[in-house]
């Protein structure tokens, strides 16, 4: 059996094998593989950037707890640049696994490091079923859809409500996501009032949404963990997504390397059966 | 660390090299870190309806704050429960008649107006409206993108002469997309694993 014969029958965990181990790697060795800045995220931090201070903003935690080492880099990474330009923050969640205690545990911990109180710089409205309802309903009263936070308190109580009646109050949506529920906060909630949206979704997502950013529907976009590492990068505070991607980088030379040895070897078997003439 | 986050941090150690273990070949710790995480879900998703759905939205406003016209959801409800009985299964068409009605209504007016209508004015770009040649050449690709795609999906005259060859073109601009929906697949995939990895090396190994 000739080389390329053997390649084609490789047994594929072999490559679990080799894909583990390019993981493992570049944590006992870090690379510092350079990341390049994308033009969608550079808008996406222009554009909150350019937010007067102490807007009120949502920052919504629409991704499940499996999607964690994708879209939280992002939300921990908004969450800064939030606080960071005192940006009054209003978080929610449509997703019901998880959502609402990850929008609790990431907005306290980033609001604890620079000082902010929960009720006056930033609220946590948990979840409501039914998202088209609550994406709707939001645009006439918040309150009607949330009557109380996600600890039960009226938003009657929370000073930072005071001013918020519905999205007209909102300056910007940061939509963190990984599954359909961002394109409902773009087709009803951008399209319909008009805010200004940017969105923050999972690698296997993003390719749709660069029409919504050609569109000029949302005006930035952060892919997978590649874009959570370019936001890092932009605020100036590396973090768990920009250590991934030492190893996004050397496992995908692994995967070009197979997909190029695969190639490779399906053409000279293939040329080989029809010299024997199978 | 408290005897419960150590607790906590073994627990999701053992599910997750349990799942991975299914890498080497399927097994029996794989079967069940399965099914617990089936179990799990469905058990929570069950619970969540209930209390956000049947008690919040339905018999609390109904018998706490006088909402007894609630009861007409309630019973469009029940209905769909009919779809288990041969006999009475035709009673689930009314909720789902007024499902499908209000999920048409809905979802035509926002797809069309905040979907369809803005992709397609973004493909109408002028080719002198700045930017120079690069802009310019970009609105010709996407139109010839958009038209050749659109083609290729056209199947009531046989794809030969011109309609042959601009279908071609299609595929091409299909099979672009595709390579870049798959690059940011393995991206994902490889991040999820990422994840898993700092969560073994850094929490689980760490604690030791």
């Amino acid at each position: 059996m000739g080389f390329w014969e053997r390649i084609e029958q490789f047994d594929h965990r072999w490559i679990y094998l080799l894909v583990g181990l390019a993981v493992i790697i570049p944590f006992i060795f870090p690379a510092s593989f350079p990341v390049s800045i994308t033009p969608e995220a550079q808008s996406l931090y222009d554009t909150v950037e350019a937010l007067p201070d102490s807007s009120v903003v949502m920052l919504v935690f629409d991704y499940y707890p499996s999607t964690m080492a994708e879209t939280e880099p992002m939300a921990i990474a908004a969450a800064r640049h939030f606080f960071s330009k005192d940006c009054r923050v209003i978080t929610l969640s449509n997703i019901p696994l998880g959502g609402p205690s990850m929008a609790e545990t990431v907005t306290r911990r980033i609001a604890n490091e620079y000082g902010k109180k929960y009720g006056t710089d930033f609220v946590n409205l948990g979840y409501k079923y039914g998202y088209v309802s609550v994406l709707k309903g939001m645009g006439q009263s918040i309150e009607d859809i949330f009557p109380t936070d996600n600890s039960g308190t009226p938003l009657s109580q929370l000073p930072l409500m005071d001013s918020v009646k519905n999205y007209d109050d909102v300056k910007f949506i940061f939509e963190v996501a990984d599954n359909a529920t961002a394109d409902y906060w773009i087709s009803i909630v951008n399209a319909g009032y008009g805010v200004p949206m940017g969105v923050g979704m999972t690698a296997v997502m993003a390719p749709k949404f660069y029409s919504f950013f050609g569109s000029k529907q949302i005006v930035g976009l952060l892919g997978g963990m590649k874009g959570a590492a370019e936001y890092e990068i932009l605020i100036g505070h590396k973090d768990a997504a920009f250590r991934g991607m030492d190893v996004q980088s050397l496992v995908h030379l692994l995967i070009i390397g197979f997909v190029v040895l695969g190639n490779i070897g399906f053409f000279v078997s293939r040329k080989h059966r029809r010299r024997i003439g199978k | 660390m408290s005897g419960i986050e150590i607790f906590q941090t073994w627990l999701v150690a053992f599910f997750t090299l349990a799942l991975f273990s299914f890498l080497y070949k399927d097994n029996p710790v794989y079967k069940l870190a399965e099914h617990i995480f089936a179990g799990l879900t469905t058990g929570y998703q069950v619970g969540l309806i209930w209390d956000t759905v049947v008690l919040q939205k339905l018999w609390d406003p109904m018998i706490y704050d006088g909402k007894w016209w609630l009861f007409v959801p309630g019973i469009l409800g029940i209905m769909m429960f009919s779809r288990f009985t041969s006999k009475y299964s035709w009673l689930s068409r009314i909720p789902l008649a007024f499902v499908m009605g209000t999920t048409g209504g809905i979802f035509l007016t926002t797809q069309l107006h905040g979907l369809v209508l803005p992709a397609m004015k973004s493909t109408m770009l002028p080719l002198g409206g700045g930017g120079g040649f690069a802009a310019a050449l970009l609105a010709v690709v996407v139109v010839v993108g958009v038209i050749s795609t659109l083609i290729y999906f056209y199947f009531s005259k046989e794809h030969t002469g011109a309609l042959g060859v601009t279908a071609k073109i299609g595929i091409w601009f299909i099979m672009i997309s595709f390579g870049a929906h798959f690059g940011y697949t393995v991206m994902g995939r490889v991040s999820l694993l990422i994840g898993r990895m700092q969560f073994l090396i850094n929490d689980w190994i760490g604690s030791f």
